[in-house]
């Protein structure tokens, strides 16, 4: 042997094992690592201590392979970037449509037609009845010119309409409810009808209801696109994950050889799945953003072409948190489930 | 330290691959095994590291009936022995320092306890020059040691080794022989299959026959 008396000496210090407390208390150990762990304090910090240690430097380590294979590995970030594209536009579009939700109920109201022979003294009192229904939150008369105005200029008959010799419109009365509910706006309705001097109660509900359906609708696809795309961000990591576990199998195997356990082995790709999650958010958020670019121009121009005002919503700093937060537990996941159904299959030889 | 009680190994329920084996290994014995390839030996270690489960009899180590482990108790009775392969199993892309760390960085040991730790066992196997190298750069003979420096780097109190001199000449398989005996002289307990006959009889030590999965002889240097 090449090796000198001196460093055998040391090695032999070093390696003194007891010859007693050899491997049975260490094999009790391992029966109940918490028991040992919980009566000796600075054990279980120290533990504590690699534990922190082997996460940083998994972390890094994993980051660090990362960079290593940059083109494939910015390819599979791209393919979670685009999963998580399409139902987060989605989602924003949604958002903005409720905004318009909110001035539909504004624009929920009842019109209440007085009948023909009530003149301006009648109408006031019946404006004094309806406001004093509970569930009315203001009132507007409209005069039967005033009526006769809008219908022209709605309609564009002003000819026709001069031709009338007197104004065959009644008096109405715009009515707001406290309460949009569909349910709600019918009772009020029927009360209303039933006051002296009210000949009609119109409702328009049919068209808020309608547009409300199509938003909900459009909720429930982007739920469901949401949790599709979330499989397939899922699957991207996992199948990215399980050639990795392959690739380094052979260390896997030489690890649990010398009694790493599944968690230590888990780790680093643990790590590598949450790594391609977050940059695959972080990637979707430059593909939001340069979408919102693209379309920011025909979509204000179409909004002016009907007299509105209108741009499209951006994610906010929630909203990318979240987006973020999401796609980061997904990549970890997508890993957890690779790694942990490769593990079964891998033995040590 | 290690007990075999009417130990039985099948696989794939035909094949015997071990049968009806008893025997004691004292605490700090050194034990050679031997017999002709594909006489049990590597089952033998391999139902000793708890890699597979006696299909009949018990395997009792330190006091323990190792078939009892749950799984996840398994990596902590591991790091308990140190494991020499004939095929070395080092990482490849690691220098030989940190394939020597591998079990220290597993246990979580301390940085700087653990550098100091693999320098002694390098320094110990006369690698130490070496630590920076990777195992590719090394000859066969220096994996081999690079292996069982890695397997005592922990200290552990049983110490296996499969075919350790498999492939070397019979100088280097004399200074291997020699290391393991320096550690079976600081307590280890050491458990070595071999097939070089000529080799472990030159040693004097306890001799473990398989044939056929069965043992058929046990006893001093043949």
């Amino acid at each position: 042997m090449r090796s000198s008396a001196t460093p055998k000496r040391r090695q032999g210090a070093a390696l003194k094992t007891p010859h007693k407390a050899a491997v049975k208390p260490a094999v009790e150990k391992a029966q109940a690592p918490q028991r040992g762990a919980r009566s000796q304090q600075t054990r279980f910090s120290s533990r504590l201590r690699a534990w922190g240690r082997h996460h940083r430097s998994m972390g890094w380590d994993s980051f660090q392979r990362l960079i290593r294979y940059p083109l494939g590995n910015l390819l599979t970030m791209l393919a979670i970037a685009i999963a998580l594209v399409l139902p987060a536009a989605l989602w924003l579009t949604l958002d903005s449509a409720r905004l318009l939700d909110a001035e539909l109920d504004e624009s929920a109201t009842l019109t209440v037609y007085l009948e023909l022979s009530a003149d301006d003294a009648q109408s006031l009192r019946i404006e004094e009845a309806v406001n004093a229904e509970p569930d009315v939150l203001e009132t507007q008369l409209i005069s039967a010119e005033q009526g006769m105005a809008e219908f022209q200029q709605s309609l564009g008959l002003d000819d026709a309409l001069a031709g009338l010799e007197s104004n065959p419109l009644p008096i109405s009365m715009v009515v707001r409810p406290e309460s949009v509910d569909p349910v709600a706006m019918q009772q009020l309705a029927t009360r209303l009808e039933a006051l002296a001097g009210v000949d009609e109660v119109r409702l328009d509900l049919a068209w808020v209801e309608r547009l409300r359906n199509l938003a909900e609708l459009g909720r429930r696809v982007a739920l469901a696109l949401g949790v599709l795309f979330g499989l397939g961000v899922l699957l991207v990591v996992g199948n990215t994950i399980r050639l990795s576990v392959e690739s380094r199998r052979r260390e896997i195997e030489v690890v649990m050889l010398i009694g790493a356990t599944h968690a230590f082995v888990r780790r680093p790709f643990l790590y590598s799945g949450a790594w391609y999650g977050l940059g695959g958010g972080l990637l979707a958020l430059g593909l939001l953003d340069l979408g919102n670019h693209w379309l920011s121009l025909p979509v204000s121009a179409l909004a002016a072409s009907y007299g509105a005002s209108f741009s499209l919503p951006q994610l906010d700093v929630t909203g990318s948190t979240i987006l973020l937060s999401c796609s980061t537990l997904l990549g970890w996941l997508g890993a957890w489930l690779a790694v942990t159904r490769h593990l079964s299959s891998i033995r040590p030889r | 330290m290690i007990a075999f009680e009417h130990v039985g190994k099948r696989y794939g329920g035909r094949f015997e691959a071990l049968a009806h084996l008893n025997f004691r290994v004292a605490r700090g014995e050194m034990v050679f095994l031997t017999g002709h390839s594909g006489a049990g030996k590597s089952s033998l270690l391999r139902l000793v590291m708890r890699l597979e489960k006696p299909s009949r009899g018990r395997v009792v180590v330190a006091g323990h009936d190792i078939a009892q482990l749950h799984a996840s108790q398994v990596p902590f009775y591991r790091r308990q022995i140190g494991v020499v392969f004939q095929d070395h199993q080092l990482l490849f892309d690691r220098s030989i320092f940190h394939n020597v760390s591998l079990p220290l960085e597993i246990q979580g040991v301390e940085p700087r306890e653990a550098a100091r730790r693999v320098r002694a066992a390098l320094d110990k196997v006369g690698l130490l020059h070496r630590e920076k190298a990777l195992p590719i750069e090394l000859s066969g003979g220096e994996q081999q040691r690079v292996g069982i420096a890695r397997a005592v780097v922990n200290k552990p109190a049983l110490l296996l080794a499969d075919e350790p001199t498999g492939n070397l000449d019979p100088q280097l398989s004399a200074d291997i022989m020699a290391l393991f005996e320096d550690f079976n002289r600081i307590g280890t307990t050491v458990m070595i299959a071999s097939h070089d006959l000529a080799l472990i009889a030159r040693l004097r030590h306890r001799i473990l026959r398989l044939s056929d999965g069965r043992l058929v002889a046990d006893g001093g240097a043949v």
